[in-house]
């Protein structure tokens, strides 16, 4: 087992730079997600700890040990690939244990290994078959088996459940998680997926253009959102985002007035640098945080585009008399039959012009 | 019966009636080489037009072993082309798999000379091969002759370089990341991917070795050393020799490959069409 | 993307290593030895005595012409030949499709000296097959080899015979990677069949034209076996003898190493100049 730290790590591809200086320190045993939208390098990250990928500046070090120069088998790292990268023309046994036989492991721990790894994933009556001869959940337990059996310090994830239906993935992620709990080994998991992040990580690594957004425990994120990417990136259905203009200031709060709406006003405290009246904000309010009317800071009426059902809860996709969409999230009990309701932003975010939180 | 499939059935008749007759034609040469293969010198040249096979082929046999050693020399053949296919498979994957996996300086430097020689005529290098072969090295009328200098082919790394390049690469690093040294990856993980088109490859290669005349006719020209081609090619243009025994060396030569044809067609098509398709 | 010198070369170092020691090398010595009197002992350096030769001596413009007659007539008809075969093969309407393959593939697998003593047969003058036919449809027989012009013919017919084909593979694949819809749109269009072809298949197949003439023209240009053994040694009286003939003779017949390696360098530049207007008279438009 080992922690994994990565120090001003830049990645290059020619003149490119695609990795800005990334900074993450993970603890041991941690499960640290890394999640962006696609061409954020997080897949490129990954690899570069694997060991795939040069690193361009800075240094990776696992277990205390730097790695830049070390080749992938020495790193103490296995690797699931999204492609699950199972060879085609082994069968399962074969595919488990390839790796450890061609670098001349003792046969009696091979088959130890391999037998344990089939345990843990219940694939034992699978061993004889070939990957095509496989659904994609199997296919995904024998590219974590083979992982398995490296018993390495750490273990890679490369967008491993992508190509499985919606369904089989809930039930892989928590397998990862039973898996994760079992080994109490390291693990790197990237993802697209704000769901996956959310639900598997202990902290969550939020890149976007090769940059670290922010660090943070999947609740903390939620609830204490840095910028306004993390904070529309983390949460689904996602923040909104409501265009205001602050019209007044002391020392210790801001008032700031939403753009076509005059009655709807926030104050809200700071505790850092309060904006000048007249700067242009932005207010974001999460679906699950617009109350009746009356109940927060500020009240405002909306138009009913499309109200979606999901049972317990109804989200009701309205706009502003300004013309912005909105996502409000109600208990389907409370969802009114007009064409206009009124809601009250009971808590909400504030972002400068840069998107920069405001706190 | 509709106008459309009515019109579908006289295109149908029009094309088969101009292909059948063409087809025919093709066939000719070589139904006429084993109609010749079974039939007397005398029947041969003889003013009757004869299509059907007769019965001399044993006899024809006798007469062809007696004017050459062709018995030996297709040993020497079937030799030479089996030593050379696997050599030059095995050179050529490798290659290939250089080519496609790896990031290397000079990459650009020789992809551009593999191309640049699929343009510039053998004729350029026989004669240095030659002497270097025959005069600096004393390797005329042996094997190795036969068989190295011909291994360098340009289309050969081009088809398996991109045979490699089409395999998902996540599954060369999962091997590299378990450890496994890049030459067992290539053994164990690439080329048993890669058996179609090894195939496709070895068979364009044993029938190029098998059927190369020039080389062979220049570097193994004494008796006992000849390709079965060269023995063959001996024969033609003597004024007392059994035609009927040089057909039937004609027919031992392109019958077994005929069969081959028939039997992996697939692959041989495959290995011929990969210069067209990027 | 790591590089990887060491290994990468650790792969590619028996080939280069044939490569250098069979070709490159080669390249410049048969360039170096063209400028050496080599019927001496030793050999001397003379920059203008084979290339003075060469530019003087009539056999050298003899083989020159006949190589570029054959080129300038087989090529083209060889390739239309293949272009008809391979799109007639792509035809739906086709029954029997395995048998007509078979039928112009075949010739691919033939050797050029199995095919050679076939042809001498077939198209000998009082017993070969062709002229038996002739006379029996009421044709004069032809004297395929003691006359230039029809032994010309029966060079380019053998040669025709034994490639025809295996351009055909060539263009099929090439053909069959044409999207079908492309044809179905045009149907739907109203544009005819023969149309669809000038209009579609033809611009679309082009690249794999282009790289069956190259192909094609630099195995022409080296034309040996044929003339060598269908028209015994480039027959009658040098009326089809070519380069890669004469190169033979000089070469290795005479001993002459020198000539040889000029008329080697004089079928490399044609080649190369002929491909390269090729290529760039067929560019894709920018």
């Amino acid at each position: 087992m080992a922690a994994v730290t990565l120090t001003n790590v830049i990645k290059r591809f020619g003149v490119y730079e695609i990795i800005h200086g990334a900074n993450i320190d993970i603890a041991d045993g941690e499960f640290v997600v890394f999640v962006g939208p696609s061409g954020c390098g997080k897949s490129t990250l990954l690899r570069m700890i694997a060991g795939l990928e040069d690193i361009s500046g800075g240094e990776i070090a696992i277990g205390g040990k730097v790695m830049n120069d070390v080749e992938p088998a020495d790193r103490g790292i296995a690797m699931v690939f999204q492609s699950y990268a199972l060879y085609p023309h082994m069968t399962v046994g074969q595919n488990l244990s390839f790796g450890l036989r061609m670098t001349g492991n003792p046969k009696e721990d091979t088959d130890r290994r391999v037998k344990r790894a089939s345990e843990i994933l219940r694939i034992s009556e699978l061993m004889a078959r070939r990957p095509k001869q496989l659904s994609g959940g199997q296919r995904q337990r024998v590219a974590i088996g083979r992982a398995i059996v490296r018993e390495p310090q750490v273990f890679l994830f490369d967008e491993p459940l992508s190509n499985l239906d919606a369904e089989l993935r809930v039930q892989m992620r928590v397998e990862i998680s039973r898996l994760h709990k079992e080994l109490g080994t390291t693990m790197i998991y990237v993802t697209h997926d704000q769901t996956e992040a959310m639900t598997l990580a202990d902290r969550i690594v939020v890149l976007r253009g090769g940059h670290v957004e922010q660090i943070g425990r999947p609740l903390d994120l939620y609830d204490n959102p840095d910028n306004q990417f993390v904070a529309g990136f983390v949460g689904s259905p996602k923040m909104n985002f409501i265009k205001g203009r602050v019209v007044g200031r002391n020392t210790r709060s801001v008032t700031v007035e939403l753009v076509g709406e005059e009655k709807a006003r926030i104050i809200q405290p700071l505790a850092g640098a309060v904006p000048e009246t007249g700067a242009k904000v932005i207010v974001g309010v999460r679906p699950e945080h617009f109350g009746n009317a009356g109940e927060g800071d500020a009240d405002l009426t909306v138009g009913i585009d499309v109200v979606e059902h999901l049972g317990g809860t109804s989200f009701i996709y309205a706009r502003t008399a300004h013309g912005e969409d909105l996502v409000i999230q109600r208990d389907a009990a409370k969802v009114p039959e007009t064409s206009e309701i009124t809601v009250s932003i009971r808590k909400s975010y504030l972002f400068d012009e840069n998107g920069q939180r405001l706190r | 019966m509709s106008s459309l499939s009515q019109r579908r059935l006289g295109r149908s008749l029009l094309l088969h009636l101009f292909l059948t007759p063409l087809a025919v034609i093709w066939l000719f040469p070589l139904w006429m080489m084993i109609v010749f293969s079974t039939m007397p010198d005398n029947g041969i040249f003889s003013p009757g037009i004869e299509l059907l096979p007769h019965d001399n082929f044993l006899a024809n046999f006798h007469n062809l072993q007696r004017d050459t050693d062709f018995v030996g020399a297709i040993g020497i053949s079937v030799s030479v082309a089996v030593t050379y296919t696997v050599l030059s498979v095995l050179l050529t994957s490798m290659a290939g798999w250089a080519l496609a996996r790896y990031h290397f300086v000079g990459k650009g430097f020789v992809v551009a000379i593999i191309l640049g020689t699929i343009t510039l005529p053998y004729a350029v290098v026989l004669i240095p091969q030659f002497i270097m072969v025959a005069r600096d090295f004393q390797l005329a009328n042996t094997w190795v002759a036969l068989i190295v200098p011909p291994l360098f082919n340009s289309l050969g790394v081009l088809f398996m370089r991109q045979a490699f390049s089409m395999m998902p690469h996540d599954l060369f690093d999962a091997a590299r990341v378990e450890g496994v040294k890049e030459w067992r990856i290539f053994l164990f993980v690439a080329l048993p991917l890669a058996r179609p088109m090894l195939a496709a490859l070895a068979i364009i290669l044993f029938l190029a070795s098998w059927n190369n005349y020039l080389w062979p006719l220049l570097i193994n020209s004494q008796p006992g050393a000849m390709t079965a081609p060269v023995a063959l090619g001996t024969l033609i243009g003597l004024t007392k020799v059994s035609w009927g025994g040089l057909m039937v060396g004609a027919v031992m030569l392109t019958v077994p490959m005929l069969v081959v044809f028939v039997l992996l067609q697939r692959h041989f098509i495959a290995g011929i069409a990969a210069g067209a398709v990027k | 993307m790591r590089y990887q010198n060491a290994t990468a070369y650790r792969f590619l170092t028996p080939y280069l290593l044939i490569f250098a020691i069979f070709w490159v090398w080669p390249i410049i010595s048969s360039f170096m030895i063209s400028f050496q009197a080599t019927r001496t002992v030793p050999w001397r350096f003379a920059p203008t005595f084979n290339w003075g030769r060469l530019i003087g001596d009539p056999a050298f413009f003899n083989a020159l012409k006949n190589t570029l007659l054959i080129l300038v007539i087989q090529v083209p008809v060889m390739i239309s030949l293949a272009i008809v075969m391979a799109v007639l093969l792509n035809s739906p309407l086709l029954k029997a499709r395995a048998l007509y393959r078979f039928a112009f593939f075949a010739p691919v697998v033939v050797g050029e000296v199995a095919y050679s003593a076939v042809f001498r047969l077939m198209f000998n003058l009082d017993f070969g097959i062709i002229n038996k036919l002739l006379a029996g449809v009421g044709l004069v027989k032809i004297d395929w080899f003691s006359n230039v012009t029809p032994a010309m013919a029966l060079i380019m017919i053998a040669v025709t015979w034994r490639w025809a084909g295996y351009n055909a593979i060539i263009l099929l694949a090439g053909l069959q990677s044409i999207p079908e819809d492309v044809y179905e749109a045009a149907t739907l269009d109203r544009v005819s069949k023969v149309k669809q072809f000038f209009y579609i298949t033809l611009p679309l197949l082009k690249p794999v034209i282009v790289f069956c003439a190259v192909l094609s023209i630099i195995g022409t240009m080296q034309l040996f076996t044929e003339p060598f053994l269908i028209t015994e040694r480039g027959g009658p009286g040098g009326g089809t003898e070519t380069l890669g003939l004469l190169l033979y003779r000089q070469g290795f017949r005479s001993l002459n190493f020198g000539y040889a390696s000029a008329v080697a360098y004089t079928m490399a530049g044609l080649a190369i100049t002929i491909t390269l207007v090729q290529l760039w008279l067929t560019r894709e438009p920018k």
